[in-house]
């Protein structure tokens, strides 16, 4: 939802609350270079100098080139010279405020992805921020494999995939209109959630998908619990498609979330 | 409505209204009282005056002849009721309008003629001997008789209407100020209560003491909020100008993972301030969420919310888990809907945080059950575990920000998770109660239904 209202089309449309983000943690090893994405032109409008060079550096890593500026102005100017894929915008930067800066650019008729970072979290400024024509919100400090994962998010939409009724991967076939799953040709029962689940991971096959994108996508759930929630759905989902055959199709991304691939 | 009228009736200006009565009708009553006195004194000695003038005249008659012949003519064209003449002569033969004899026991009306077969009511008699004969004079009494009806009549005509004037006036003011006084109760609940908002906000007709009072709570509340408003935004701005540094922590501590070199001592020391990192941003984002939430922001979220859909998704999300943790999660969703205006978001983090407050700080084995009810204009949802519980002396603090029981300090969590759910209650003008399950905790819910 976060990611919502023009690119899943799935995700919820009001989010209210602030998400704690498990942004750190044993898992976090080895972030870098784990999606096999299509590089992209990426800018960065943030003015905390520390935090904009680490974004700018991780998504660098990921192989994306990445321009960083910082301050609202010199994001407008960039933005509108440039053809980014994704912009990743502070909401408050000196000059041009961040929400300003995507509102004029909306205005202008550039539609480039917008992905707001935040040290504020209330319902009315996410609101405000998507009516300001901002496609996704990242509330600080987020992880940068959240970071990560939503930019991707925003690039690359799943519209096309979306018309497809039946969805494969690794010898699974999922029916969508007979709702009806079979790997290697053995008939699989799921919850409803399960099938949710598989099907949100299996129309993003090749991307990373985390926790809290997943507690959108599936739940409608838009805060971090406590509770290992989503781990525990994921280890009953791979009890029934992957443990009883040989590869495993759902794959752990450390300290990021969850993956099919392609 | 019982309570209502219990507080009218042991209210001020009922009370003056019952006093004055009572005074007003002792006084009438006194007064009366003594006119009436002076009045049948002076009406009983007219009478004798007149009885005496009567017996006089017939004293005057120089003969029993005479008298007799008198007395006959006097009672002809006089009533028995209301004067009796009565002479026995010598001789044993009677004149007058009725005979009247007396024996020891007193005197006796004995009807002459049929047409006055029974002559009752007091009379004041006179009786004289004279020329050998007896001879009584009796007025009737029904003149002073009727002057006391007429003073009770008196009595009545005028305390009534004095004794409804004063009560219903008693009655309207009574409630006038019981109104003002239910008003000022009800600003101070909701003050005590967590609405920094609440006036009593005295209108211009109120009572002065009223007023004053009203006035005195709004300036008082006025204050209060000011201040809390103040330190909330101290703290808001706090945890806002802290989460940039996180941000930078957390990024130096990846950087110092991707240095590498770091050995299992290193990465077990980066590992411990990562979690700790953790930890304090849940604390710092939960008590963001709580001053936002307090602020009643959110309610721009709101709309009708399914709480049956809610429990059923929430019970969905945390069945496995608590199944992991062998915990017994159970729900058993009633059929209806069962509706409230509210933040789905919200209460969704609410239920949550009950939910895990059960998983989180009871022991395996435990049963947690979701129940939802309707039934007496409320909507009731209720999170109940068969867990250790919370002492009653403790219920209260629990709901406070950052408290945790000394039991609970080993078991994760940031001590903010009742505390969220108590604000969001409120937000959504649902009373929340905490209860002994037996054993356990029980948490109710109870909301207005839309």
């Amino acid at each position: 939802m976060l990611a919502s209202i023009q690119i899943c089309k799935e995700g919820p449309a009001g989010l209210a609350q602030t998400r704690a983000p498990r942004m750190i943690g044993a898992a976090d090893r080895r972030p870098a270079r784990r999606d096999r994405e299509k590089k992209m032109k990426l800018l960065v409008v943030e003015d905390d100098e520390t935090t904009g060079a680490y974004i700018a550096r991780g998504l660098r890593e990921e192989g994306h080139t990445v321009d960083l500026v910082a301050n609202g102005k010199d994001g407008l100017v960039q933005a509108m010279a440039g053809q980014y894929d994704v912009l990743i915008v502070d909401r408050m930067l000196p000059q041009i405020d961040g929400m300003a800066l995507v509102r004029t650019l909306r205005g202008a008729g550039n539609q480039t992805p917008a992905l707001f970072l935040t040290s504020l979290g209330s319902v009315d400024d996410r609101i405000a921020g998507l009516n300001a024509g901002g496609d996704d919100y990242l509330v600080k400090p987020f992880a940068f494999g959240e970071l990560s994962a939503r930019v991707a998010a925003l690039a690359r939409r799943p519209q096309a995939m979306e018309r497809e009724t039946v969805l494969e991967a690794g010898g699974l076939k999922m029916d969508l209109v007979r709702r009806k799953v079979t790997r290697d040709g053995i008939g699989i029962d799921l919850l409803p959630r399960e099938f949710a689940l598989l099907e949100h991971l299996l129309r993003r096959k090749g991307r990373v998908q985390t926790r809290t994108m997943l507690l959108e996508a599936v739940w409608d759930i838009s805060f971090d619990p406590m509770t290992n929630v989503v781990e525990t759905h994921v280890s009953r989902l791979r009890a029934k498609i992957d443990k009883p055959f040989s590869t495993e199709l759902i794959k752990t991304v450390r300290g990021a979330g969850y993956r099919i691939d392609a | 409505m019982k309570d209502r009228l219990d507080q009218i009736l042991r209210s001020t200006p009922l009370r003056l209204a019952l006093a004055l009565i009572v005074l007003f009708s002792a006084v009438s009553l006194f007064s009366l009282a003594a006119a009436y006195a002076v009045t049948q004194r002076s009406f009983d000695q007219t009478m004798r005056a007149d009885l005496f003038q009567d017996m006089a005249g017939f004293r005057a008659a120089p003969t029993a002849a005479a008298l007799a012949g008198l007395v006959d003519a006097e009672a002809r064209e006089t009533d028995p009721e209301r004067l009796i003449l009565s002479y026995r002569a010598f001789n044993g033969r009677h004149y007058g309008n009725i005979l009247i004899a007396r024996d020891a026991d007193g005197y006796h009306i004995i009807s002459p003629s049929p047409g006055n077969p029974q002559i009752t009511g007091r009379y004041l008699s006179l009786t004289a001997s004279l020329h050998g004969g007896q001879l009584t004079i009796a007025r009737s009494l029904n003149e002073v008789e009727a002057l006391g009806d007429l003073f009770r009549n008196i009595l009545f005509l005028s305390l009534i209407p004095t004794v409804l004037i004063a009560l219903s006036g008693g009655l309207v003011l009574a409630s006038r100020s019981a109104a003002h006084v239910r008003k000022i109760s009800a600003t101070l609940d909701r003050l005590t209560g967590g609405s920094a908002g609440a006036r009593v906000r005295p209108g211009p007709g109120w009572p002065a003491d009223l007023r004053a009072i009203g006035t005195k709570i709004d300036v008082m509340a006025d204050a209060q909020e000011t201040a809390t408003e103040a330190i909330r935004q101290v703290s808001s701005d706090i945890a806002h100008d802290l989460k940039s540094p996180i941000q930078r922590v957390a990024v130096h501590l990846d950087d110092l993972e991707r240095e590498g070199d770091l050995g299992d001592a290193g990465h077990h020391l980066l590992d411990k301030a990562k979690a700790e990192l953790t930890g304090i941003i849940s604390v710092f984002q939960s008590l963001l969420q709580i001053a936002q939430i307090e602020t009643g922001s959110p309610r721009a979220g709101f709309g009708p919310v399914d709480l049956g859909d809610l429990c059923q998704t929430f019970f969905e999300l945390y069945e496995p888990p608590a199944q992991d943790k062998e915990h017994i999660l159970e729900f058993t969703r009633p059929p209806g809907v069962f509706s409230v205006n509210g933040d789905r978001a919200l209460l969704g983090q609410m239920l949550a945080n009950l939910i895990e407050n059960a998983l989180w700080h009871t022991p395996p084995g435990t049963r947690i059950t979701l129940s939802l009810a309707a039934g007496a204009g409320r909507i009731l949802l209720g999170v109940a575990d068969t867990g250790p519980g919370i002492p009653a002396s403790e219920r209260d603090l629990v709901l406070r920000r950052l408290y945790r029981m000394d039991r609970s300090r080993s078991t994760p969590g940031s001590g903010l998770g009742l505390s969220l759910v108590s604000s969001i209650a409120l937000l959504h003008e649902a009373e929340l109660h905490l209860q002994d399950n037996e054993p356990g905790l029980s948490v109710t819910l109870s909301f207005t239904p839309t």
